[in-house]
């Protein structure tokens, strides 16, 4: 069971991108908890997660994460802009596994 | 181009990173954040209580026995927010340092009473003037204490921080319960906390401000909400929020963590007008800017691009992109859009992107000098409520409101044409020359 977490401003963006993600992850047949939240609930859902992901409208917040991720021993990137505005589940489900080192 | 955006950029980036990593700031916007579910209760009973046209419906007296049964719904909440983001902002920046969260939110709330005015001035019958004692003015938990109960916050937050780790703290002998000893270690650092701001109260009467409170709204916070409810600086915010959404950083975290105690506090002297009856004073809220200006699909007002895409767009890409943002823009979510279309580091679109929102700002803040359109009267509508409900709730139910922002959704969609129609032909011939040559190679 992979556990991705994905954050943006107020969780409302990424939890679009969540659905399409958990439609890849189906089709994979990967099982997968994926689920998105805001900024500020981050750091503590970490606790719970194998990888971070970040809204590219809050790469501002990378460095901030990155000291809890650290921490918890998670890795975790910016998601691609591209990406992120086709809402494409698969480009995003798939750079989630690279991070983990599948 | 290229090298000019890169510059901005590398101004831009380290201001958004500044802003939203810097702990007070953040602690301030999480505070906001803990403030908004009661906020929004208030708000949702205020809607309720001025119904329209039940004032016509029903008796005089029904209607003041319905208004005041409902009242304190909003009396509790809405207007007395500051009490609600200080406990926020006491317990997030505790939290931030790793201390005991709910005495740090405690701390803050005790901190701001004590240098809050307990008195309220009362005129008699006989037109005298007297203090009645016992109270707390509603207003100072509101909107006239919005800056003294963040800075209080700060302050309190930092001193039982401080005090904590100086390990003034009574230590019990072994065998005694964790619960008794903590609650004991808790009383040192908040009985020094509370004492500085009990000698800073007692100081500040000996001025010819008499309280705290009065010291900072005269020199800080009347200065700096008359600043922020005029067009200068409602335009550089709204252009700020628009310059970081352009490189793809988003705009209103960062522009509200600096302007949202000024909106709020304006926002809240509305609503103490509304309540009384009066005239409101402010054009400029939270409320003008979340429904008027950024929340017609989201930030730039994309409700009206997509629109222009489904009535224009021939290419693929911007079909796909309208199905897509549709759904989220109606709530005003836009992200789509912003990255899809794309709007982000696009030099196609930087010129609609940000004059639209600037004509937007002029044409909204005019409709309401005028008279044409009620003033926001200072219930907060959740940013996600579609466009029309959205303006008729903020301007205290009432139709032109949700009329303001078609319009504003057609001078936007105006502005938008030229561009939006060059980018969709754009993207038609790419794909039809791709499509060509994938065409050509099949058949050789």
């Amino acid at each position: 069971m992979k556990h991705i977490l994905l954050a943006c401003s107020a969780g409302m963006s990424t939890s679009l991108l969540v659905s399409k993600m958990k439609e890849a992850a189906e089709a994979k047949g990967i099982e997968a908890e994926i689920w998105a939240v805001a900024q500020d609930k981050a750091p503590k859902e970490m606790e719970r997660a194998d990888v971070l992901l970040i809204g590219p409208q809050m790469r501002f917040m990378k460095k901030k994460f990155s000291k809890t991720a650290e921490e918890v021993g998670i890795p975790l990137d910016v998601i691609d802009p591209v990406s992120y505005g086709r809402v494409d589940g698969a480009a995003v489900l798939n750079k989630a596994l690279e991070l983990m080192g599948e | 181009m290229n090298k000019f955006m890169e510059v901005l950029e590398n101004i831009l980036m380290p201001i958004a990173d500044k802003l939203n990593n810097n702990r007070y700031l953040t602690a301030l916007r999480n505070g906001f954040m803990v403030a908004l579910p009661f906020i929004i209760f208030g708000s949702i009973f205020v809607v309720i209580a001025n119904f329209p046209f039940l004032d016509q419906w029903i008796s005089e007296s029904a209607y003041e026995a319905y208004q005041a049964a409902l009242g304190p719904a909003s009396a509790s909440t809405l207007s007395i927010m500051g009490l609600f983001v200080i406990i926020g902002i006491g317990y997030k920046l505790t939290e931030h340092y790793g201390g005991e969260s709910i005495y740090g939110g405690a701390v803050a709330l005790a901190s701001f009473l004590i240098l809050t005015p307990q008195v309220i001035d009362f005129e008699t019958a006989n037109k005298t003037v007297e203090q009645v004692g016992g109270v707390i003015p509603t207003a100072s938990l509101g909107a006239e204490g919005m800056f003294l109960g963040i800075f209080t916050a700060f302050i309190a937050a930092e001193l039982y921080r401080f005090f904590v780790e100086k390990d003034w703290t009574i230590k019990m002998p072994a065998g005694v319960p964790e619960a008794v000893s903590r609650s004991f270690s808790a009383l040192i650092p908040i009985t020094l906390t509370l004492t500085s701001f009990l000698i800073v109260r007692i100081i500040f009467s000996y001025t010819p401000f008499d309280t705290v409170q009065n010291f900072i709204y005269t020199l800080i916070q009347e200065p700096l909400t008359a600043l922020g409810s005029g067009l200068p600086a409602t335009l550089v915010a709204v252009l700020l929020i628009q310059l970081f959404w352009f490189f793809g950083l988003h705009g209103q975290i960062i522009v509200n963590s600096v302007f949202d105690p000024i909106w709020y506090a304006l926002n809240n002297q509305n609503l103490d007008a509304f309540n009384a009856g009066q005239e409101l004073p402010n054009i400029v809220t939270k409320q003008f800017i979340d429904t008027f200006i950024v929340g017609i699909g989201g930030s730039g007002m994309t409700l009206a691009v997509i629109i222009g895409i489904f009535l224009i767009g021939r290419s693929r890409q911007l079909k796909e992109l309208g199905k897509l943002g549709a759904p989220a823009g109606i709530f005003n979510v836009n992200e789509p859009v912003i990255f899809g279309l794309p709007i982000i580091m696009n030099p196609l679109v930087i010129i609609p992107w940000l004059i639209a929102p600037v004509i937007v700002t002029f044409v909204t803040y005019f409709a309401m000098a005028s008279g044409m359109v009620p003033y926001p009267n200072g219930v907060i509508v959740p940013w996600t409520t579609p466009t029309v409900l959205s303006g008729f709730l903020a301007t205290g139910n009432s139709w032109q409101g949700g009329a303001l922002q078609l319009v504003n959704i057609a001078i936007v969609f105006v502005i938008w044409w030229p561009f939006l129609k060059i980018m969709d032909k754009q993207y038609y011939e790419n794909e039809h020359s791709a499509e060509e040559e994938r065409n050509e190679s099949v058949n050789m």
